[in-house]
Protein backbone atom coordinates (compact mmCIF):
# COMPACT_ATOMS: atom_id res chain seq x y z
CA UNK A 1 0.00 0.00 0.00
CA UNK A 2 1.44 3.36 -0.95
CA UNK A 3 1.47 5.53 2.13
CA UNK A 4 -0.28 8.85 1.72
CA UNK A 5 1.97 11.50 3.13
CA UNK A 6 -0.77 13.39 4.93
CA UNK A 7 -4.09 11.68 4.40
CA UNK A 8 -3.96 9.31 7.36
CA UNK A 9 -2.97 12.04 9.75
CA UNK A 10 -5.58 13.44 12.08
CA UNK A 11 -6.17 16.97 10.90
CA UNK A 12 -6.75 19.86 13.21
CA UNK A 13 -10.34 20.68 12.35
CA UNK A 14 -10.62 23.57 14.64
CA UNK A 15 -8.49 26.60 14.34
CA UNK A 16 -7.82 27.90 17.82
CA UNK A 17 -6.73 31.31 16.60
CA UNK A 18 -10.14 31.84 15.01
CA UNK A 19 -12.07 30.98 18.13
CA UNK A 20 -9.72 32.79 20.45
CA UNK A 21 -8.93 29.62 22.35
CA UNK A 22 -5.44 28.86 23.42
CA UNK A 23 -3.78 26.29 21.19
CA UNK A 24 -3.23 23.86 24.06
CA UNK A 25 -6.12 22.01 25.67
CA UNK A 26 -7.54 22.97 29.06
CA UNK A 27 -5.23 20.63 30.92
CA UNK A 28 -2.26 22.90 30.17
CA UNK A 29 0.61 22.69 32.60
CA UNK A 30 2.04 25.74 34.33
CA UNK A 31 5.15 25.45 32.19
CA UNK A 32 3.16 25.36 28.95
CA UNK A 33 1.02 28.31 30.01
CA UNK A 34 4.09 30.32 30.91
CA UNK A 35 5.71 29.54 27.54
CA UNK A 36 2.53 30.59 25.75
CA UNK A 37 2.43 33.91 27.59
CA UNK A 38 6.14 34.53 26.94
CA UNK A 39 5.73 33.84 23.24
CA UNK A 40 2.73 36.15 22.99
CA UNK A 41 4.64 38.88 24.82
CA UNK A 42 7.41 38.66 22.20
CA UNK A 43 4.87 38.88 19.39
CA UNK A 44 2.89 41.67 21.03
CA UNK A 45 5.99 43.85 21.45
CA UNK A 46 6.62 44.01 17.70
CA UNK A 47 6.52 47.48 16.12
CA UNK A 48 4.23 47.38 13.13
CA UNK A 49 4.36 49.76 10.16
CA UNK A 50 1.29 50.89 8.26
CA UNK A 51 0.11 48.59 5.48
CA UNK A 52 0.04 51.60 3.13
CA UNK A 53 3.80 52.04 3.63
CA UNK A 54 4.46 48.30 3.24
CA UNK A 55 2.38 48.19 0.07
CA UNK A 56 4.12 51.27 -1.36
CA UNK A 57 7.53 49.68 -0.82
CA UNK A 58 6.45 46.44 -2.50
CA UNK A 59 5.04 48.31 -5.49
CA UNK A 60 8.16 50.44 -5.79
CA UNK A 61 10.38 47.35 -5.85
CA UNK A 62 8.32 45.63 -8.55
CA UNK A 63 8.33 48.79 -10.61
CA UNK A 64 12.06 49.31 -10.31
CA UNK A 65 12.87 45.74 -11.29
CA UNK A 66 10.25 45.01 -13.98
CA UNK A 67 12.69 45.78 -16.79
CA UNK A 68 15.24 43.28 -15.47
CA UNK A 69 12.66 40.54 -14.90
CA UNK A 70 12.98 38.22 -17.91
CA UNK A 71 9.51 36.80 -17.34
CA UNK A 72 7.95 40.28 -17.53
CA UNK A 73 10.30 41.93 -20.00
CA UNK A 74 11.39 39.07 -22.25
CA UNK A 75 15.03 39.04 -23.30
CA UNK A 76 15.87 38.87 -27.03
CA UNK A 77 15.76 35.30 -28.34
CA UNK A 78 19.53 35.34 -28.85
CA UNK A 79 19.99 35.86 -25.10
CA UNK A 80 17.49 33.22 -24.02
CA UNK A 81 19.45 30.10 -23.04
CA UNK A 82 16.24 28.07 -23.38
CA UNK A 83 15.41 29.13 -26.93
CA UNK A 84 14.66 26.42 -29.45
CA UNK A 85 17.94 25.15 -30.75
CA UNK A 86 18.27 25.36 -34.48
CA UNK A 87 20.49 22.67 -35.76
CA UNK A 88 22.40 23.40 -38.88
CA UNK A 89 23.73 20.52 -40.86
CA UNK A 90 26.53 21.30 -43.23
CA UNK A 91 26.69 18.96 -46.15
CA UNK A 92 30.31 18.37 -46.89
CA UNK B 1 -7.80 31.79 40.42
CA UNK B 2 -5.22 29.10 39.74
CA UNK B 3 -1.91 30.07 38.21
CA UNK B 4 -2.73 28.39 34.88
CA UNK B 5 -6.06 30.20 34.72
CA UNK B 6 -4.37 33.53 35.39
CA UNK B 7 -1.84 32.94 32.63
CA UNK B 8 -4.54 31.82 30.20
CA UNK B 9 -6.31 35.10 30.86
CA UNK B 10 -3.07 36.98 30.30
CA UNK B 11 -2.63 35.10 27.02
CA UNK B 12 -6.12 36.07 25.87
CA UNK B 13 -5.37 39.67 26.72
CA UNK B 14 -2.14 39.59 24.70
CA UNK B 15 -3.93 38.08 21.70
CA UNK B 16 -6.51 40.85 21.80
CA UNK B 17 -3.68 43.38 22.03
CA UNK B 18 -1.96 41.88 18.97
CA UNK B 19 -5.16 41.92 16.93
CA UNK B 20 -5.82 45.54 17.87
CA UNK B 21 -2.27 46.54 16.95
CA UNK B 22 -2.63 44.87 13.55
CA UNK B 23 -5.96 46.60 12.96
CA UNK B 24 -4.45 49.93 13.91
CA UNK B 25 -1.94 49.79 11.04
CA UNK B 26 -4.39 48.29 8.57
CA UNK B 27 -5.08 51.58 6.77
CA UNK B 28 -5.40 49.80 3.40
CA UNK B 29 -4.69 46.46 1.75
CA UNK B 30 -2.41 45.58 -1.14
CA UNK B 31 -5.16 45.28 -3.76
CA UNK B 32 -6.57 48.71 -2.89
CA UNK B 33 -3.10 50.27 -2.86
CA UNK B 34 -2.35 48.73 -6.25
CA UNK B 35 -5.69 49.68 -7.79
CA UNK B 36 -4.15 52.43 -9.90
CA UNK B 37 -1.24 50.28 -11.05
CA UNK B 38 -1.03 49.13 -14.65
CA UNK B 39 -1.85 45.42 -14.83
CA UNK B 40 1.08 43.05 -15.22
CA UNK B 41 1.48 41.99 -18.84
CA UNK B 42 -0.57 38.97 -19.84
CA UNK B 43 2.04 36.26 -19.53
CA UNK B 44 2.24 33.59 -22.21
CA UNK B 45 5.06 31.26 -21.48
CA UNK B 46 6.06 28.35 -23.68
CA UNK B 47 7.48 25.03 -22.66
CA UNK B 48 11.13 25.23 -23.69
CA UNK B 49 12.29 21.93 -22.23
CA UNK B 50 10.58 18.78 -21.02
CA UNK B 51 13.03 16.86 -18.85
CA UNK B 52 12.32 13.16 -19.04
CA UNK B 53 14.12 10.64 -16.94
CA UNK B 54 12.31 10.03 -13.71
CA UNK B 55 10.17 6.91 -13.60
CA UNK B 56 7.72 7.96 -10.90
CA UNK B 57 6.20 11.03 -9.22
CA UNK B 58 8.47 14.02 -8.81
CA UNK B 59 8.16 15.55 -5.35
CA UNK B 60 10.75 18.31 -5.31
CA UNK B 61 13.15 20.39 -7.35
CA UNK B 62 15.65 23.13 -6.55
CA UNK B 63 17.79 25.38 -8.75
CA UNK B 64 21.52 25.73 -8.32
CA UNK B 65 22.75 29.34 -7.94
CA UNK B 66 24.51 28.99 -11.33
CA UNK B 67 21.05 29.23 -12.95
CA UNK B 68 21.80 26.23 -15.14
CA UNK B 69 21.91 23.10 -12.98
CA UNK B 70 19.00 21.86 -10.93
CA UNK B 71 18.23 18.87 -8.71
CA UNK B 72 14.96 16.93 -8.74
CA UNK B 73 13.75 14.17 -6.42
CA UNK B 74 11.34 11.40 -7.31
CA UNK B 75 9.65 8.42 -5.70
CA UNK B 76 11.58 6.32 -8.22
CA UNK B 77 14.33 6.59 -5.61
CA UNK B 78 16.59 8.96 -7.53
CA UNK B 79 17.94 12.47 -7.29
CA UNK B 80 18.75 13.72 -10.78
CA UNK B 81 21.04 16.67 -11.44
CA UNK B 82 20.02 18.26 -14.75
CA UNK B 83 21.72 20.72 -17.06
CA UNK B 84 18.60 22.72 -17.85
CA UNK B 85 20.12 24.40 -20.92
CA UNK B 86 20.96 21.19 -22.75
CA UNK B 87 18.34 19.05 -21.02
CA UNK B 88 21.04 16.48 -20.20
CA UNK B 89 21.31 14.51 -16.99
CA UNK B 90 24.57 15.21 -15.21
CA UNK B 91 24.07 12.79 -12.31
CA UNK B 92 21.56 10.23 -11.13
CA UNK B 93 22.01 9.65 -7.41
CA UNK B 94 20.33 6.56 -5.92
CA UNK B 95 18.49 7.22 -2.65
CA UNK B 96 18.51 4.78 0.27
CA UNK B 97 14.83 5.59 0.80
CA UNK B 98 12.59 6.26 -2.18
CA UNK B 99 9.98 8.10 -0.06
CA UNK B 100 11.58 11.44 -0.72
CA UNK B 101 9.78 14.74 -0.10
CA UNK B 102 12.44 17.39 -0.53
CA UNK B 103 15.69 18.16 -2.30
CA UNK B 104 18.05 21.12 -2.01
CA UNK B 105 21.12 22.50 -3.79
CA UNK B 106 23.79 24.23 -1.71
CA UNK B 107 24.58 27.81 -2.85
CA UNK B 108 28.16 26.70 -3.59
CA UNK B 109 26.97 23.99 -5.97
CA UNK B 110 29.12 21.46 -4.09
CA UNK B 111 26.40 19.67 -2.15
CA UNK B 112 22.80 18.50 -2.50
CA UNK B 113 20.46 17.16 0.17
CA UNK B 114 17.35 15.01 0.24
CA UNK B 115 14.92 13.74 2.83
CA UNK B 116 11.44 12.34 3.35
CA UNK B 117 9.66 9.56 5.22
CA UNK B 118 13.01 8.23 6.47
CA UNK B 119 12.95 11.22 8.89
CA UNK B 120 16.51 12.03 7.84
CA UNK B 121 18.26 14.67 5.79
CA UNK B 122 21.00 13.08 3.68
CA UNK B 123 23.77 15.37 2.38
CA UNK B 124 25.73 14.39 -0.74
CA UNK B 125 29.03 15.70 -2.12
CA UNK B 126 28.77 16.25 -5.87
CA UNK B 127 32.43 17.05 -6.34
CA UNK B 128 33.98 13.67 -5.53
CA UNK B 129 34.57 11.43 -8.61
CA UNK B 130 31.53 9.41 -7.53
CA UNK B 131 28.79 11.25 -5.64
CA UNK B 132 29.14 10.32 -1.96
CA UNK B 133 26.95 10.69 1.12
CA UNK B 134 28.84 12.95 3.52
CA UNK B 135 26.27 12.93 6.33
CA UNK B 136 22.94 11.55 7.39
CA UNK B 137 21.27 14.08 9.70
CA UNK B 138 19.16 11.93 11.95
CA UNK B 139 17.26 13.42 14.88
CA UNK B 140 13.83 14.39 13.64
CA UNK B 141 11.03 12.14 14.86
CA UNK B 142 8.85 12.85 11.84
CA UNK B 143 9.21 13.06 8.08
CA UNK B 144 11.47 15.62 6.46
CA UNK B 145 9.31 17.96 4.40
CA UNK B 146 11.85 20.63 3.42
CA UNK B 147 15.58 21.35 3.60
CA UNK B 148 17.58 24.44 2.64
CA UNK B 149 21.36 24.99 2.83
CA UNK B 150 22.71 28.20 4.34
CA UNK B 151 26.19 27.22 3.14
CA UNK B 152 28.29 24.04 2.95
CA UNK B 153 28.40 23.83 6.74
CA UNK B 154 24.81 24.57 7.80
CA UNK B 155 21.40 23.36 6.70
CA UNK B 156 17.84 24.12 7.86
CA UNK B 157 15.17 21.44 7.91
CA UNK B 158 11.40 21.38 8.43
CA UNK B 159 9.75 18.21 9.73
CA UNK B 160 6.45 16.43 10.30
CA UNK B 161 7.50 16.28 13.99
CA UNK B 162 6.36 19.99 14.10
CA UNK B 163 9.90 21.34 14.51
CA UNK B 164 12.44 23.01 12.28
CA UNK B 165 16.14 22.61 12.96
CA UNK B 166 19.50 24.14 12.07
CA UNK B 167 22.20 21.49 11.68
CA UNK B 168 25.98 21.49 11.68
CA UNK B 169 26.65 19.22 8.72
CA UNK B 170 30.17 18.29 9.82
CA UNK B 171 29.16 17.07 13.29
CA UNK B 172 25.74 15.88 12.16
CA UNK B 173 24.15 17.52 15.20
CA UNK B 174 21.28 19.97 15.55
CA UNK B 175 22.62 23.41 16.59
CA UNK B 176 19.19 24.91 17.15
CA UNK B 177 15.68 23.46 17.28
CA UNK B 178 12.82 25.80 16.44
CA UNK B 179 9.80 24.86 18.54
CA UNK B 180 6.43 26.55 18.31
CA UNK B 181 4.30 25.03 15.55
CA UNK B 182 1.56 22.64 16.66
CA UNK B 183 1.22 20.88 13.32
CA UNK B 184 3.58 19.20 10.84
CA UNK B 185 6.01 21.72 9.34
CA UNK B 186 5.64 21.49 5.58
CA UNK B 187 7.89 24.18 4.12
CA UNK B 188 10.49 26.81 4.87
CA UNK B 189 12.15 29.73 3.12
CA UNK B 190 15.43 31.38 4.07
CA UNK B 191 15.87 35.17 3.99
CA UNK B 192 18.68 36.46 1.77
CA UNK B 193 20.61 37.77 4.77
CA UNK B 194 20.29 34.31 6.36
CA UNK B 195 19.37 35.78 9.74
CA UNK B 196 15.74 34.69 9.58
CA UNK B 197 13.53 32.13 7.94
CA UNK B 198 9.79 31.58 7.60
CA UNK B 199 8.00 28.26 7.98
CA UNK B 200 4.53 27.01 7.05
CA UNK B 201 2.77 24.17 8.83
CA UNK B 202 -0.35 22.03 9.09
CA UNK B 203 -1.54 24.22 11.96
CA UNK B 204 -2.36 26.74 9.16
CA UNK B 205 0.15 29.22 10.57
CA UNK B 206 3.28 30.77 9.12
CA UNK B 207 6.03 31.75 11.54
CA UNK B 208 9.09 33.96 11.29
CA UNK B 209 12.16 32.75 13.20
CA UNK B 210 15.45 34.31 14.24
CA UNK B 211 18.13 31.79 13.28
CA UNK B 212 20.63 33.07 15.84
CA UNK B 213 18.50 32.94 18.99
CA UNK B 214 16.06 30.22 17.90
CA UNK B 215 13.03 32.34 18.75
CA UNK B 216 9.74 32.57 16.91
CA UNK B 217 9.38 36.33 16.45
CA UNK B 218 6.09 36.56 14.60
CA UNK B 219 3.10 34.33 13.80
CA UNK B 220 0.87 34.91 10.78
CA UNK B 221 -2.72 33.67 10.62
CA UNK B 222 -5.28 33.58 7.85
CA UNK B 223 -5.09 30.21 6.14
CA UNK B 224 -7.67 27.60 7.08
CA UNK B 225 -5.67 24.52 6.18
CA UNK B 226 -2.11 23.19 5.81
CA UNK B 227 0.43 25.59 4.38
CA UNK B 228 2.39 23.58 1.80
CA UNK B 229 4.58 26.23 0.19
CA UNK B 230 6.31 29.42 1.23
CA UNK B 231 8.63 31.87 -0.49
CA UNK B 232 10.12 35.28 0.33
CA UNK B 233 9.39 38.33 -1.79
CA UNK B 234 12.77 39.60 -3.13
CA UNK B 235 12.97 42.50 -0.64
CA UNK B 236 12.71 40.06 2.27
CA UNK B 237 9.97 42.23 3.82
CA UNK B 238 7.13 40.00 2.69
CA UNK B 239 6.50 36.36 1.89
CA UNK B 240 3.90 34.34 -0.02
CA UNK B 241 2.26 31.13 1.20
CA UNK B 242 0.27 28.44 -0.62
CA UNK B 243 -2.20 26.19 1.16
CA UNK B 244 -4.55 23.21 0.98
CA UNK B 245 -7.32 25.80 1.44
CA UNK B 246 -6.80 26.52 -2.30
CA UNK B 247 -5.48 30.04 -1.75
CA UNK B 248 -2.16 31.80 -1.67
CA UNK B 249 -1.54 34.78 0.58
CA UNK B 250 1.05 37.51 0.87
CA UNK B 251 2.04 38.49 4.40
CA UNK B 252 4.02 41.63 5.09
CA UNK B 253 6.56 41.15 7.86
CA UNK B 254 6.81 44.79 8.97
CA UNK B 255 3.02 45.25 9.27
CA UNK B 256 2.75 41.75 10.76
CA UNK B 257 -0.32 40.67 8.73
CA UNK B 258 -1.83 39.38 5.54
CA UNK B 259 -1.96 42.11 2.90
CA UNK B 260 -3.54 40.26 -0.04
CA UNK B 261 -5.01 36.88 -0.94
CA UNK B 262 -4.89 35.04 -4.25
CA UNK B 263 -8.03 33.03 -4.77
CA UNK B 264 -10.67 32.25 -7.34
CA UNK B 265 -14.12 30.76 -6.78
CA UNK B 266 -13.47 28.25 -9.53
CA UNK B 267 -10.25 27.03 -7.99
CA UNK B 268 -10.93 24.20 -5.60
CA UNK B 269 -7.58 22.42 -5.57
CA UNK B 270 -4.90 22.83 -2.98
CA UNK B 271 -1.69 24.74 -3.68
CA UNK B 272 1.33 22.46 -3.59
CA UNK B 273 4.20 24.78 -4.49
CA UNK B 274 5.05 28.34 -5.45
CA UNK B 275 7.84 30.51 -6.81
CA UNK B 276 8.19 34.21 -7.57
CA UNK B 277 9.60 35.91 -10.63
CA UNK B 278 12.72 38.01 -10.10
CA UNK B 279 10.90 41.33 -9.56
CA UNK B 280 8.35 39.67 -7.31
CA UNK B 281 5.49 40.75 -9.56
CA UNK B 282 4.56 37.25 -10.72
CA UNK B 283 3.66 34.27 -8.54
CA UNK B 284 3.79 30.82 -10.11
CA UNK B 285 1.63 28.52 -7.98
CA UNK B 286 1.33 24.80 -8.60
CA UNK B 287 -2.01 23.17 -7.80
CA UNK B 288 -3.42 19.67 -7.32
CA UNK B 289 -5.53 20.20 -10.48
CA UNK B 290 -2.44 19.70 -12.71
CA UNK B 291 -2.03 23.40 -13.49
CA UNK B 292 0.35 26.13 -12.46
CA UNK B 293 -1.51 29.44 -12.17
CA UNK B 294 0.26 32.76 -12.61
CA UNK B 295 -0.85 35.55 -10.26
CA UNK B 296 -0.14 39.28 -10.26
CA UNK B 297 1.30 39.57 -6.75
CA UNK B 298 0.24 43.22 -6.32
CA UNK B 299 -3.27 43.24 -7.81
CA UNK B 300 -4.25 39.72 -6.81
CA UNK B 301 -5.44 38.79 -10.30
CA UNK B 302 -4.83 35.55 -12.13
CA UNK B 303 -3.03 36.46 -15.33
CA UNK B 304 -2.01 33.18 -16.87
CA UNK B 305 -1.82 29.40 -16.61
CA UNK B 306 0.91 26.90 -17.35
CA UNK B 307 -0.92 23.81 -18.59
CA UNK B 308 0.89 20.82 -19.82
CA UNK B 309 1.30 18.39 -16.99
CA UNK B 310 -0.82 15.26 -16.79
CA UNK B 311 -0.85 15.11 -13.04
CA UNK B 312 -0.46 17.29 -9.93
CA UNK B 313 2.22 20.00 -10.12
CA UNK B 314 4.26 19.21 -7.02
CA UNK B 315 7.12 21.70 -7.23
CA UNK B 316 8.04 24.96 -8.93
CA UNK B 317 11.21 27.02 -8.97
CA UNK B 318 12.61 30.16 -10.58
CA UNK B 319 16.41 30.43 -10.83
CA UNK B 320 18.11 33.48 -9.31
CA UNK B 321 18.52 35.18 -12.71
CA UNK B 322 14.77 34.90 -13.22
CA UNK B 323 15.24 33.51 -16.72
CA UNK B 324 12.53 30.83 -16.58
CA UNK B 325 10.20 28.88 -14.33
CA UNK B 326 10.50 25.13 -13.80
CA UNK B 327 7.54 22.96 -12.85
CA UNK B 328 7.79 19.37 -11.63
CA UNK B 329 4.90 16.96 -11.55
CA UNK B 330 3.55 13.63 -10.39
CA UNK B 331 3.49 12.83 -14.14
CA UNK B 332 7.30 12.29 -13.75
CA UNK B 333 8.32 15.22 -15.97
CA UNK B 334 9.89 18.59 -15.34
CA UNK B 335 9.09 21.43 -17.69
CA UNK B 336 10.99 24.66 -18.21
CA UNK B 337 8.94 27.65 -19.35
CA UNK B 338 9.71 31.15 -20.49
Amino acid sequence: MVPQYKAERLRLQQFPWMKGDSPVNSTMSVGQARKLVEQLKIEASFCRIKVSKAAADLMAYCDAHACEDPLITPVPTSENPFREKKLFCALL
Amino acid sequence: MGEVEKMKKEAEGLKTEIEAARKAVHDTDMAAAAAGLAPAPRVQLKTRRTLKGHLAKIYAMHWCTDNKLMVSASQDGKLIIWDSHSGNKINAIPLKSSWVMTSAYAPSGNLVASGGLDNMCTVYNLKTPVVKIIKELDAHTGYLSCARFLNDADILTASGDTTCALWDIETGKQKTVFLNHIGDCMCLALSTDMNTFVSGACDSLAKLWDIRDGQCKQTFQGHTSDINAISFFPTGNAFITGSDDCTCKMYDIRSDQEVIGYQDAQLNSGVTSLALSMSGRLIFAGYDDFNCNIWDSLKGEKIGVLSGHDNRVSCTGVPSDGMCVCTGSWDSFLKIWN
